[in-house]
């Protein structure tokens, strides 16, 4: 018979994950239907129902290198179903958040945006640094009377923020992930497998996003998901197409005003699709708020970040062709500020999930678990 | 004291009701039960045997009819309902709706306006698994031995086929409903409890899987006095049971169906089990749960189950039920938590163990009364002088609802004395 | 009373058609000696019309009527004639319905129906009730708990003196240690403040009320109405009459000392009961050394669902470490609190209860097996567990350990002692004399007087709970007039145990009441009639003492067997157990059943067959296979009797010596889950009926041709079934060589 393996409980993870938007942890009584209603769950290790003792019992070194967490895709029909109201969704979204934080460094960082009464703090970093920078070059408060973006933040300036900026994002995010690689396979106790076709696998998975499609009460989450993420795709495109032809062509910005050019209608096609898919999400928690809940806080915050990055972006448009200085180059103030939240944050907020979703999808084929 | 003040109302005649009213007279007063069926002795005239001793209903049944029939202080209707109280303890003015039998005391019990009826309709006391005509009677230990005519289905004068084949003219087509006034002292309201509709059971298949079947259904199917006399037989084809499962929390301690526990289905199933294993000495029974609730001295009978080898126990509660379309057998998929591991299993028949839920949840009582979100009544809510008995305030079993209706007996008894 | 009898014959629901009316007229006239044309035929007899006829005889004085027509089991507000002998006889079940129409066999079993009962009725007569005198209607409550406390208010609120003795100096009992209560009222989610002390000082206050504390029992004498009860108090011993008792001694935690797998007799390792009164005091600390716990384990079931101690579950332990879990929570809000369990039991609306409790950060639960808990260090302990929600075996450390011990009724530890006596009394004088000599006496509750021993009987395999295993009449006790309430009864809440007094309560005031007038308790609640033995003829062979269900039967000093009728509830099992035949009601004897059975006649070429069937179960079911027109032997007489322990053996003799071929019993199941009414009855049957070989041997008979058959009410389609065969095993057998003579 196996050993015992001595287990200890630690209350502050519990809280922390009560207090991350895990606040009905404490609900379930360990009846399963959530693992059984899951379509996503491997049968063979199923989840969520035993990631929500473990989190029950603040068993904290159960999630280091657990892929299983990674494998829900929050289609909540669990949550749906839940007898007890003990929304096993909503807590694995908690304990993913705890993860989170466990591999993103620094974790002051990973603190302040995963604390909910840190939020004003989240934004003013940003926009402080931001006016700072725009302050001393001098670009601030433009003169020109021709509305054009580029007099308020040059190019350059733009460029000398957020290459860095979305740099040191995807570094913080790989180092996370690298390191969640290694507890994953220390856990499993796997030591090789086949890297490169696993990988090629899991991009398949998640271009395809054939997981979404068996999601069953919010089974729209597949559009808004695939929206929100090709209309990213989409958008990283246009703003790399933009790079090359004016930074490395050094030819005209294919964004200028009142031109139609092929790149910038690709990134408005993105716009629109991210706007719709972002509308879509929304809406979606509000219709199925009642099944399923409406979200947590470090949910919202993602959600937000798009959303204003959208609105904010479409607005300044529309105010620079109304001819609205003043409110025009507020609201692309705004608009870069989220921009560039979503770049520096990206390791710490929601959106860190395509890191460690995609290793975790990586791994179960890379260990071989996925066949059984 | 006066007789009417001496006289307590007991509304209900299931065993609950029958109970108090029994156990208020033999104590020196006088009872009035009112009952809203044509029938005394409720739910429990549905089920084939009693957990833990595996004895029939009827026993119990038949000594409180015959303390019925012996005593002077107890008098019934059947098919009354109550729709106006007023007064207070003491004092009670009571309006009851007596509801037409069409069928009068000269009736001998023969059969044979059951005979003659050309209408055919869903047996409501075998809960729709096979038919009755619209002049029945529920059971051949029915109590009154007196035939009714279903008001709903019963085609009346254009049809008086009955009437012609009633040697004893016993058939009056013409009842009307009428008002009853009644003064009395206390007042006990025992109007028990229904199934949970289980076609709210989307996961479980409740309703639309023909061999899906609820507990008081297995109830009825191994009931010698049921739709198969006794033999279990599955819905769709009339098939021998051999593998059966059982779903436990079957609406119960559910806050999107019921959030209590509805205390009777671990005791009910376990005692279902006994029912297939002794009819089929081959057949298997899985029992699928979230925890085994058999409370005090029922372990043992919990145990005596657990050592049957055919039946399993299986911690992990099933959340879906699927049909094989070709074989009408029934998929289940549960984890079983213990072993950490999600099955799907297949299955002849499928049980659920639905829950109870209160009378009062769908017809309340018309008085101020204060009732739980689930629509119990809240004790503390009734008049003085009124008391609620048994699964009106708490899901309750058998044994329980005896109790509580003994001593729900001696409350009415101080609240008249009281107010002499 | 001069009978002048009326015999009245109903030829509606298929008895016209199926008997010949005028030759059943014939004989019933021979037998009845009233003629042929006075009596009375009916087509509807039960109708107005018909009824009429019969209330114009009684006005003409007609006082013992024999009505043959359906079951008695219906139309009985029809047929109730008070104050006239009434004696229904089954034409239509047991014949009509369920025979040949129109044959010899239907004819002469139609005559010999109609026959017994009209010797039925020539030999009974109207019972009058036996009325003793200087009756106390004062309860005695034993015990100063939740339930006794409940059952004095109930009983003192409806208008009866009540006395309540406590063992204790105070009263309370368990309930008065605890700190916080489990829910009792809406919503059922929050813990209660006890409401115990507000009990107490009702109770006390309530001129109704004796409150005799520091007391015991030391005797009980009597009979239910008459109870003389010895109580010593403070060294000094009064005697004072009740009518009846409702005993309420509790419940006492399972000893813990036997616990040791569990870490009981470690430091840190305490049970529930230490728990409450820890909490009462102030903070949650570790024995040890006095620190506050932080980390608090709790074991359900310690002892209960366990076959090494306690069978059962003790049903409230899983409602207290929940509530438990809470103070330590409540009390410091860093510390954790375990339960490791093996079902949550929380039935009913007390799931609402564990909802609530459970959803607190620091309130951690698994399923689990508990396998040892070990020492840790600092005297900190780890609890080993497996079979466990976490998916694997655990080992996980706690500072204080508390054990949800179950519990143990206060009747267990004199009804271990009895049945040790009464084993060591099978193996004859010396063994019994060696146990009491080595057995600590422990102290006895009721202490009766009575012949068939000092406390209440409690049924095997019922760990000392004084039950009698009724579902449907749960305070019927082998007892009459003592009614066990709360947890010497069955684990339950004090909630619950509250409620229990309530209806224990009202059976001691029924009982107070129905002696008051003479009749009956349960479940023959409404008889006036009761057993009157011919002293004269007794021989003391004191089987009437020993077989009585209900010990109403005492011996004097001379060791004759003497009736306390306020005991007896009417079953006749001394009535079928007298070899002299002495014992008679009434309306049932030994003599009009045997005279009943004598008036049978039985022609050479023809089989006839007895079948003395329960009233209770057996008739109904009779008649329930009627209803559904089965078939019965038409070579079966039925006869009912009030329980199957009421058979003689004195029957048999009168059944084969008049040609009779075969005699059989149908009853209710007897053993653990016995179905009879009076316990004991067809199983005392049995017993008897067993050594019936003898009586046979004696008249060279097959002791095949008499057997007992257990039914129950809902095995009504067997019954055809039944009796046919064993007319035909009697019929293999051959006639009965005394036909004839």
């Amino acid at each position: 018979m196996a050993e015992a393996t001595v287990i200890k409980p630690d209350l502050d993870f519990v809280k922390g994950v009560i207090e991350g938007g895990g606040d009905s942890l404490k609900k379930c009584y360990q009846c399963a239907t959530c693992t059984v209603v899951c379509n996503v769950t491997p049968e063979d290790h199923p989840f969520p129902r035993k990631e929500m003792v473990w989190a029950q019992w603040g068993l904290k070194e159960k999630f280091a290198g657990n892929p299983d967490v990674w494998l829900c895709h929050q289609c909540n029909d669990c949550t749906a179903h839940c007898p007890r109201g003990a929304k096993p969704g909503e807590v694995l979204g908690a304990i993913r958040k705890q993860t989170i934080k466990q591999y993103s460094s620094p974790s002051f960082l990973a603190n302040l945006v995963s604390s909910k009464g840190l939020v004003w703090l989240v934004f003013l970093i940003p926009a402080l640094l931001l006016g700072a920078i725009l302050s001393v070059d001098g670009t601030f408060i433009p003169n020109e009377e021709e509305i054009k973006f580029s007099y308020f933040a040059p190019t350059l300036t733009i460029q000398a923020v957020f290459v860095p900026a979305l740099t040191f994002g995807l570094l913080v995010g790989v180092l996370g992930l690298m390191k969640f690689w290694a507890d994953m396979k220390k856990a499993a106790g796997v030591t090789s497998g086949d890297l490169g076709g696993s990988i090629s696998a899991t991009a398949k998975e998640i271009l395809s996003h054939v997981k979404f499609k068996s999601c069953g009460v919010s089974a729209d989450r597949f559009t808004s998901h695939f929206l929100v993420f090709y209309s990213f795709v989409m958008l990283g495109i246009a703003t790399a197409l933009g790079v090359l032809y004016i930074d490395i062509m050094h030819m005209e910005s294919p964004f200028r005003f009142g031109y139609g050019t092929p790149v910038k209608i690709f990134g408005l096609i993105g716009a629109i699709g991210l706007l719709a898919g972002v509308f879509l999400m929304i809406s979606n928690r509000f219709k199925n708020a009642e099944k399923v809940g409406i979200g947590s806080y470090f949910d919202w915050l993602l959600i937000t970040i798009v959303g204003v990055i959208m609105a904010s972006g479409i607005l300044s448009w529309v105010m620079r062709v109304a001819g609205i200085a003043g409110v025009a180059y507020t609201v692309y103030f705004i608009h870069l500020v989220f921009v560039l939240s979503l770049f520096l944050y990206l390791p710490y907020s929601k959106l860190a999930h395509m890191f460690y979703r995609s290793a975790a999808i990586c791994f179960l084929k890379y260990s071989g678990r996925e066949k059984k | 004291m006066s007789e009417q003040q001496k006289t307590v109302l007991v509304v209900g005649g299931g065993f609950s009701g029958l109970t108090a009213a029994v156990e208020t007279a033999e104590a020196g007063f006088n009872v009035v039960i009112i009952e809203k069926t044509p029938f005394l002795g409720g739910r429990v005239t549905q089920l084939n045997k009693y957990f833990p001793k595996l004895c029939p209903p009827n026993c119990g049944l038949e000594i409180n009819f015959k303390r019925i029939k012996n005593s002077g202080d107890i008098s019934f209707y059947t098919l009354a309902e109550v729709e106006k109280i007023s007064g207070q303890e003491g004092n009670y003015d009571v309006t009851i709706k007596q509801n037409p039998r069409f069928v009068n005391d000269k009736c001998v019990g023969c059969n044979a306006c059951n005979e003659a009826c050309p209408v055919e309709m869903p047996n409501e006391f075998n809960f729709g698994l096979d038919k009755t005509k619209a002049a029945y009677i529920t059971h051949n230990q029915a109590f009154p031995f007196k035939y009714v005519l279903d008001s709903k289905n019963c085609k009346g004068k254009s049809c008086a086929k009955c009437v012609e084949a009633c040697k004893y003219d016993a058939i009056n087509l013409d009842m009307k409903p009428e008002a009853v006034n009644l003064k009395v002292g206390a007042i006990v309201f025992a109007t028990g409890w229904d199934l949970y509709d289980v076609t709210k059971l989307d996961l479980l298949g409740g309703g639309k899987i023909k061999n899906v079947i609820t507990n008081m259904q297995m109830e009825r199917l191994a009931s010698p006095n049921g739709p198969t006399s006794g033999k279990i037989l599955r819905p769709s084809d009339n098939k021998e049971v051999n593998n059966i499962a059982f779903v436990q929390c079957a609406g119960s301690r559910d806050e999107n169906h019921l959030p209590y526990c509805s205390y009777i289905c671990c005791m009910a199933s376990l005692k279902q089990a006994t029912y297939l294993r002794e009819q089929y000495p081959d057949s298997k029974v899985q029992i699928f749960y979230i925890d085994i609730r058999t409370p005090g001295r029922y372990e043992q009978f919990y145990w005596k189950v657990k050592e049957d080898p055919n039946v399993t126990l299986t911690k992990g509660k099933v959340a879906k039920v699927e049909e094989d379309p070709a074989t009408g057998d029934v998929l289940l998929t549960v984890e079983d938590v213990l072993l950490g591991k999600k099955i799907t299993a297949k299955f002849d028949m499928v049980v659920l163990a639905a829950g109870m839920v209160p009378s009062t949840r769908t017809s309340k009582i018309p008085t101020d009364i204060s009732y739980t979100n689930d629509g119990f009544v809240v004790p503390a809510s009734l008049k003085k002088g009124m008391f609620a008995v048994g699964t009106l305030k708490s899901p309750v079993d058998v044994s329980r609802s005896v109790q509580d209706a003994t001593g729900v007996a001696i409350k009415s008894i101080q609240s008249v004395r009281r107010s002499i | 009373m001069e009978k002048k009898f009326g015999v009245y014959i109903c030829t509606g629901c298929g008895i016209g058609e199926t008997v010949n009316i005028e030759k059943l007229k014939k004989k019933s006239a021979r037998v009845s000696k009233i003629e042929a044309d006075n009596i009375r035929v009916h087509q509807i007899l039960c109708s107005p019309e018909g009824l009429e006829v019969i209330k114009n005889d009684i006005k003409e004085g007609v006082n013992t009527i024999i009505i043959g027509a359906c079951s008695p089991r219906v139309k009985f507000e029809e047929f109730d004639f008070p104050g006239a002998i009434v004696e229904r006889v089954n034409l239509r079940e047991f014949v009509a319905w369920t025979q040949e129409p129109m044959t010899d066999d239907t004819q002469s079993l139609a005559d010999d129906y109609m026959m017994m009962g009209i010797i039925k009725t020539q030999k009974g007569s109207l019972p009058e009730p036996n009325i003793l005198q200087d009756l106390s209607n004062t309860i005695l409550v034993i015990g100063g708990g939740m339930a006794g406390l409940s059952a004095s208010l109930e009983a003192a609120k409806a208008g009866y003196q009540v006395v309540l003795v406590e063992k204790e100096a105070e009263l309370g009992g368990m309930a008065a240690k605890l700190y916080k209560e489990t829910p009792r009222q809406y919503p059922y989610d929050q813990l209660e403040e006890p409401r115990i002390f507000n009990i107490i000082k009702e109770v006390e206050s309530n001129p109704n009320i004796k409150v005799l504390k520091s007391s015991m029992i030391e005797k009980t004498d009597g009979q239910p109405g008459l109870l003389d009860v010895t109580i010593r108090n403070n060294g000094n011993s009064e005697t004072m009459r009740v009518g009846a008792v409702i005993m309420a001694a509790g419940w006492k935690p399972y000893d813990a000392s036997k616990l040791g797998h569990l870490g009981y007799g470690k430091p840190n390792v305490i049970t529930s009961v230490q728990m409450e009164e820890m909490a009462k005091k102030g903070k949650i600390t570790r024995p040890s050394d006095g620190k506050e716990a932080k980390k608090v384990a709790f074991i359900q079931c310690a002892g209960s669902r366990d076959s090494n101690h306690l069978p059962y579950c003790s049903s409230f332990c899983c409602g207290t470490s929940l509530k438990q879990a809470k103070y330590v929570r409540e009390k410091n809000e860093d510390a954790i609190a375990m339960i490791f369990y093996k079902d949550i039991r929380t039935p009913g609306q007390t799931e609402l209860f564990y909802k609530n409790m459970q959803n607190d950060a620091g309130v951690l639960l698994t399923k689990a097996e508990v396998t040892g808990v070990n020492d840790a260090g600092n005297d900190n302990l780890y609890i080993e567990a497996e079979n466990t929600l976490l998916g694997e075996k655990i080992k996980v450390e706690a500072d204080l350990v508390v054990l949800a011990t179950g519990i143990v009724p206060a009747t267990r530890a004199s009804q271990e002692y009895l049945d040790g006596l009464t084993e060591a009394q099978k193996k004859g004088d010396d063994a019994k004399k060696a146990y009491i000599e080595s057995t600590p006496k422990p102290e006895f509750i009721l202490n009766l007087t009575y012949r068939q021993g000092p406390e209440l009987p409690s049924l095997e395999g019922a760990y000392g709970f004084a039950d009698s295993n009724f579902i449907c009449f749960q305070y019927e006790t082998r007892r009459t007039g003592i009614y066990a309430a709360g947890c010497v009864r069955q684990p339950m809440t004090m909630s619950d145990a509250a409620e229990d007094a309530a209806g224990a309560a009202l059976k001691a005031i029924q009982c107070v009441e129905h002696v008051a007038k003479g009749i009956a308790v349960h479940p023959r609640a409404w008889d006036a009639t009761f057993p009157d033995p011919l002293m004269i003829k007794c021989t003391s062979c004191k089987r009437c003492t020993e077989e009585c269900p209900f010990g109403a039967i005492d011996e004097d000093e001379k060791g004759t067997p003497f009736y306390r009728i306020n005991r007896c509830r009417r079953c006749g099992t001394c009535m079928g157990a007298c070899p002299e035949r002495i014992v008679s009601f009434k309306d049932f004897s030994v003599d009009i059943v045997g005279s009943m059975i004598k008036s049978i006649e039985s022609e050479e070429d023809e089989f006839r067959i007895i079948v003395l069937a329960c009233e209770n179960d057996a008739y109904p079911a009779i008649d329930s296979a009627a209803i559904k027109r089965q078939r019965l032997n038409p070579k079966a007489r039925i006869i009912p009797v009030r329980c199957l322990g009421s058979t003689n053996l004195v029957w048999v003799t009168d059944a084969f010596s008049k040609g009779i071929d075969g005699l059989m019993l149908l009853g209710c199941k007897y053993g653990e889950n016995y179905q009879c009414h009076f316990v004991k009855g067809s199983e005392l049957a049995n017993y008897r009926f067993s050594k019936v070989k003898e009586t046979l041997d004696k008249l060279q008979l097959e002791s095949e041709r008499c057997q007992l058959v257990q039914v129950a009410i809902s095995e009504y389609d067997q019954i055809p079934k039944m009796i046919n065969d064993f007319v035909e095993r009697v019929e293999e057998i051959g006639p009965n060589p005394f036909k004839g003579m």
